[in-house]
């Protein structure tokens, strides 16, 4: 065992879990405030294989909550990506590492044959969308996104959540999480979002807590038999409970979003012509 | 090209509930499933889209084997390949334990000659066979009427994400 292969803290997660996480294929889409935090703890847990995409480069107002991030890197402009990269292969330099500096749209094959896929976007319609994808490929897809909101004059609320949705069953449009008003309303805000309020110690309980639905859905430390998870974060009482959303939201027997048999797979795909 | 074999696990157990049901005269039951594709970044990935058993007219008398299935299921399941962009995996069960899973000798000689055929139709996805056990599941996807590669790898997505790797002649153990 070399020094960073000692996972006995961790060995209550059961038997084979150091070899179920090393060979787990995670991506990690946005490494902002979130995606820098999972990608740490990914790092820490031992997963083996992690892809990392988001198209941007750290800005000064980046440094508030980057994790792994420094000065010099706002003076260079370092992709977010490579930070990240740079964070994982310092825990542990045995990890593969995918990264990608675009938009995960191009580089999807990256999602594929991955086994989880993290959001970590701004905005309804790219978790729509990501979503979306992960359904089509047949994986697990776990979200975090937090918000502040000036309820009074200089009084604000932060809150977010965590949602894990898989295959089979319901979706975030299925939960009342992606609603048609909320898809319209960010799209009418087009081009006019104004600052996104984002800080470290909220974005790292999300990031925990996705790392935790990650663990759940790999190992058999805590056999849970839930069709989804929705953690809401009340940031201001610091306090997380399982949404009641959907217990409000008309349900339906079966997704009838993204494209139920017919959704899965890459519609253009065809084999090598060496092949046949 | 190593090939993932993917399904949600309430698939897996639909289609496993299905194939242990008796036939009034064939020792085992068989059935298709059809397939979409994906090329990730390192593997092929095989989508288990939906399930088609064979009616019980459907199979031969044959004492030496399982199931022998009539030509009527084989004509049937080429008509889904060339009807819609599928792949077809022929997929069976094995239900006595052993260590590892894997096809018997009948298994393989008969796959060698009905697979190929779904090329002739459907010329641009895999094909394949795929025998599951209570727990676990091996197969081979067929890339091409010749190129026939072990599936590496099986997902199955539930509550929890099985991860099923065979090994280099693509068995798997049994239980997992």
């Amino acid at each position: 065992m070399t020094d960073d292969r000692d996972f006995t803290r961790q060995s209550f997660l059961g038997p084979n879990s150091e070899q179920i996480l090393a060979g787990a294929r995670a991506v990690i889409a946005g490494l902002g405030g979130g995606g820098s935090h999972i990608a740490q703890q990914l790092a820490h847990v031992g997963v083996g294989n992690i892809r990392l995409i988001d198209p941007q480069s750290i800005d000064k107002s980046n440094l508030n909550r980057l994790v792994g991030a420094t000065a010099d890197d706002v003076k260079c402009s370092t992709p977010k990506v490579a930070i990240a990269r740079r964070t994982i292969l310092g825990i542990r330099p045995w990890i593969e590492v995918k990264a990608e500096q675009r938009k995960w749209q191009e580089v999807d094959h990256l999602i594929r044959d991955a086994h989880v896929l993290f959001g970590c976007v701004d905005g309804y319609q790219q978790r729509d969308y990501l979503e979306g994808a992960a359904r089509r490929f047949g994986i697990p897809y776990i979200d975090i996104g937090m918000d502040v909101t000036e309820v009074a004059y200089g009084v604000f609320a932060v809150a977010g959540q965590m949602i894990m949705t898989r295959p089979g069953c319901p979706c975030m449009r299925c939960l009342g999480f992606l609603t048609a008003d909320r898809l319209a309303r960010e799209e009418n805000r087009y081009g006019d979002a104004g600052i996104n309020p984002q800080v470290v110690w909220t974005n790292g309980m999300l990031a925990s807590l996705a790392v935790g639905a990650f663990i759940k859905l790999l190992t058999p430390w805590f056999s849970v038999n839930d069709h989804y998870t929705w953690l809401e974060l009340d940031g201001n009482s610091q306090t997380i409970s399982a949404s009641r959303q959907p217990d409000y939201t008309a349900r339906f027997a079966s997704c009838p979003h993204h494209g139920g048999k017919d959704g899965v797979g890459d519609p253009f795909f065809a084999l090598p012509s060496r092949s046949r | 090209m190593k090939v993932i074999f993917r399904t949600t696990e309430s698939f897996l157990e639909s289609v496993r509930t299905d194939l242990i049901r008796p036939h009034p005269f064939a020792h085992e039951r068989v059935g298709f499933i059809t397939v979409r594709a994906a090329q990730g970044a390192d593997h092929l990935v095989v989508l288990a889209q939906d399930y088609h058993p064979l009616a019980d007219g459907e199979y031969l008398r044959d004492r030496s084997v399982g199931a022998m299935m009539g030509q009527e299921a084989i004509r049937k399941a080429l008509d889904l390949a060339l009807l819609n962009p599928v792949g077809i995996f022929h997929i069976h069960m094995h239900t006595l334990p052993g260590r590892r899973l894997w096809f018997s000798h009948i298994d393989l000689r008969e796959q060698q000659r009905f697979v190929p055929d779904f090329f002739k139709v459907r010329p641009n996805m895999p094909h394949g066979a795929i025998v599951l056990s209570p727990q676990s599941a091996a197969g081979l996807a067929w890339l091409g009427p010749t190129e026939i590669v072990p599936i590496a790898e099986f997902n199955f997505v539930g509550t929890q994400i099985k991860i099923v790797r065979s090994s280099g002649d693509g068995s798997t153990d049994f239980y997992v």
